[in-house]
């Protein structure tokens, strides 16, 4: 136990950043000997270094977290501040289901799943995530295993029949976040329900650990989740000028610390340096894209293969997407944060999510969205694994073109299967789409 | 072979405007699956289920929908929109998963439903303090909702009669599925029997199945291939017939709308009947969308095909429903392990089964037959 502590501390302090300053030199060294490409982007954000180092390193540590820390496998919504006081590493099934499908993995881990009997209509991120566990194959070297897998219903349910799939399958407590999904209002049962959970939760936490949290420490954890927060929103808010100086597929890949390190001061000081940066671009007219000429909104979840093919195709005649329903969540529950009553306000926060809310407040956020960031059109992606992001979709589309005048296309893809997305189809939409706005 | 009473495809209608004009009683059209049927008899609300309905989508509303999402949800949309649903008076939604939770939304507020909506969110995960004290009060909450169309508030007592009417329900439901072997008629006729319960008054139905009851018969066996099934609800219910052609039976039940609503160990009254409610909701058969531990969910079926004698084991399922997939690879391992042979068909609430899947059915009940008298257990 205390010889794997000190070889994941190390790794996380020494060998890790030893590694990544390597490899940084020698993708400089390559960097230097490449002619300059020319492409429709602004210059690429210097910033996007660190965080690929902050991440590196984490999932680098990882590889030595269980037997040295408890570990838990949790959702994106999960309130992962509560189990950073007890000293859990966390570990993002669907973060990783996301960066195989970016890293063009999924097909290949998505077999193993479909082999085991795995549908094929299940969801793309819980294919991929079982096809990693049961072949062991990952683009992270190891994960560690869990001492807990616990998954949050306010992003959807799906992840509750995955994790729990998960949980059976490595013999490890499953422990449930049950949101109850708000239409209307929020009703105060179903906030002390979420409460009581999150005191339920907290037991099975010290159980795990061993360990006893004071009501303080809990409160310090949140407290810096929520400053990250605000520097993410305010990271986002950017987006507001114009030219934008970063697009939201750049905030798709910048939005890894929020989701995965949120809670953690590295996660505040990277988004502060990332600030400092934006607020840099803006004072100099450094745009996201060469030539702003048309702002977007992006619905739903990014489709991960092929960030680089459809950011380029925007850039290429002047789009660029300026804000996204699915980077906005991380920041959109902020204002029922209260510091006097955490556990409350948590409830509150993790009821709040856009997918646990009724169209009506998604239509209204996206209003929002569309108004505060000047957009003068939309593209709401049909995601084939994500149905409840996807249910309503074309009746958003109807409400935000009669209401608001803007141009709405929607396209159907996958966030991550690559087998159900039709370059063609899609790219001759998005001509005619953009063609529209001449 | 005798026939169950009451068959027939079109009765629902004619029968919802019976108990409004004869019982004044008004109805809810309910989406599936689990819901507190007690507490809506308490208030004299008739419940009338809506899986689908089965067959094409009854209107262009479907196309609101994408075509990845379960045709129970697409079909719903369309026939709510195209005032299939006209005659009653309410809409409930139990908060079953991802799509049902869209629907519960998109209906009401972008088009397709102008009257009442009520929804039930049943706690998911395993049966916690919590959950406990959240179903309570999500059960006295829908009670004071449904006051607006009642116009009563929910009466103690008469909860205790629905709760003592259900139970009885439950038990003669569980003893013609557990005894299917000495009820002579076929599955089709069983299973409209049971499905009758989707929409009647829980006093008729019980009425039928005691008459259902009464023709079971010790003396005698069912004869041919016992098979057990496994899926969301049973459509095409030609499916049934396709069995008992190839020369099978239905000996064992999990269907979600069916076998696994079936409550064996039915709480026993308790003082304040909301408590006998709160019970009610974890003592049922483990059902995937309650998010239970998966393991318990396949011990429970393994049990149940254990004591059935079933030969092999049927998955029936309708595609996209994403709850029951996420099971699909543990019991077929679970069985396969176990030397059982297992038949995965998938379908998308088709009025008629495939011919290609009445042939896969007859191949599987052909190959069930050594299984059969291995294991000891024609009839």
């Amino acid at each position: 136990m205390i010889s794997r502590r000190v070889q994941y501390e190390v790794a996380g302090r020494v060998t890790g950043p030893i590694l990544m300053a390597l490899q940084n030199y020698q993708q400089q060294r390559r960097r230097r000997r490449r002619s300059p490409k020319d492409n429709p982007f602004g210059p690429p954000i210097q910033c996007a270094r660190k965080m690929k180092d902050l991440m590196s390193i984490y999932y680098y540590q990882g590889r030595w977290a269980d037997g040295a820390v408890p570990v838990a496998w949790i959702t994106s919504g999960f309130p992962v501040e509560l189990l950073r006081a007890f000293g859990f590493y966390s570990v993002y099934p669907e973060n990783h289901g996301a960066l195989c499908a970016a890293r063009h993995m999924m097909p290949e881990l998505a077999a193993v799943a479909e082999d085991a009997g795995y549908s094929r209509d299940l969801c793309a991120y819980a294919r991929t995530d079982l096809g990693s566990v049961l072949s062991g194959n990952t683009p992270l070297g190891r994960i560690p295993k869990p001492d807990l897998v616990a998954a949050c219903s306010n992003i959807c349910q799906t992840v509750l029949y995955w994790f729990r799939s998960i949980a059976d399958h490595l013999g490890v407590p499953f422990f449930v976040l049950d949101t109850p999904f708000v239409y209307g209002d929020f009703k105060q049962h179903h906030l002390d329900y979420v409460s009581d959970q999150l005191l339920e939760l907290s037991d099975v936490a010290s159980r795990i650990s061993g360990r006893i949290v004071t009501e303080e420490e809990l409160l310090e954890v949140n407290l810096r989740a929520m400053e990250g927060s605000r520097l993410w929103g305010e990271c986002l808010d950017i987006s507001r000028t114009c030219p934008s100086p970063w697009s939201s597929f750049d905030h798709f890949y910048h939005m890894a610390p929020i989701v995965t390190l949120r809670g953690t001061e590295a996660c505040n000081a990277y988004y502060r340096e990332l600030k400092d940066e934006l607020d840099d671009r803006v004072a100099k007219g450094i745009g996201g894209i060469k030539d702003e000429r048309h702002r977007l909104l992006w619905d739903n979840i990014a489709i991960w293969p092929k960030m680089r093919d459809l950011s380029r195709l925007f850039a290429t005649h002047g789009f660029c997407f300026v804000t996204a329903t699915y980077t906005n969540a991380w920041r959109e529950s902020l204002p029922f944060w209260d510091p006097k009553d955490w556990l409350r306000s948590s409830a509150k926060m993790l009821s709040n999510t856009i997918l646990n809310r009724d169209l009506k407040n998604r239509l209204r956020v996206m209003t929002g969205l569309i108004e505060d960031f000047e957009c003068d059109g939309v593209v709401l992606h049909s995601d084939r694994s994500c149905k409840p992001y996807s249910v309503g979709q074309y009746d958003l589309k109807g409400a935000l073109t009669r209401e608001l005048g803007v141009k709405v296309a929607v396209i159907e893809a996958d966030h991550a299967d690559p087998r159900e997305y039709a370059d063609e189809q899609v790219e001759t939409r998005l001509l005619a789409f953009m063609e529209s706005f001449e | 072979m005798r026939e169950l009473p009451g068959k027939g495809d079109d009765v629902r209608r004619e029968y919802i405007s019976q108990q409004q004009r004869q019982h004044g009683r008004k109805v809810l059209a309910v989406l599936p699956i689990h819901y507190p049927k007690e507490l809506l008899t308490a208030m004299n609300l008739l419940a009338v289920e809506l899986w689908g309905p089965p067959g094409k989508p009854r209107g262009p509303d479907a196309g609101r929908i994408q075509t990845y999402v379960c045709a129970v949800v697409r079909n719903a949309l369309a026939f709510l929109a195209s005032g299939g649903a006209d005659v009653v008076d309410g809409v409930l939604f139990p908060h079953t998963c991802d799509s049902i939770q869209g629907l519960a939304t998109q209906a009401p507020d972008f088009g397709g439903w102008g009257k009442q909506v009520f929804r039930f969110l049943h706690p998911k995960g395993d049966d916690r303090p919590s959950s406990r004290t959240f179903i309570r009060r999500e059960l006295e909450v829908l009670a004071v909702e449904l006051e607006r169309l009642t116009h009563a508030p929910l009466e103690p007592e008469a909860l205790g009669r629905a709760i003592d009417l259900h139970r009885e329900i439950h038990a003669l439901r569980a003893r013609l599925v557990d005894r299917r072997r000495c009820l002579p008629v076929d599955d089709l006729a069983l299973y409209t029997a049971l499905r009758r319960g989707e929409f009647l008054w829980p006093s008729d139905h019980l009425g039928e199945l005691r008459e259902a009851a009464a023709v079971l018969d010790d003396t005698t066996a069912q004869q041919g291939t016992p098979v057990m099934i496994t899926g969301l609800v049973p459509e095409p219910m030609t499916i049934f017939s396709a069995l008992d052609e190839a020369g099978a039976f239905v000996v064992a039940d999990d269907y979600a709308a069916v076998g696994r609503r079936i409550v064996r160990d039915y709480p026993k009254s308790a003082a304040d009947p909301l408590d006998t409610l709160v019970d009610l909701q974890f003592a049922g058969p483990p059902c995937s969308t309650r998010t239970i531990a998966q393991q318990r969910r396949i011990d429970v079926l393994e049990q149940t095909f254990d004591r059935s004698g079933a030969a092999g084991l049927i998955i029936h399922m309708i595609k996209f429903c994403e709850p029951e997939l996420f099971d699909v690879p543990l019991i077929r391992r679970r069985f396969e392990a176990k030397g059982v042979p297992v038949l995965y068909l998938e379908s998308e609430l088709e009025r008629e089964l495939a011919g290609q899947t009445v042939t896969r059915v007859e191949a599987f009940v052909e190959m069930l037959r050594p299984v059969q008298i291995q294991i000891g257990s024609v009839t």
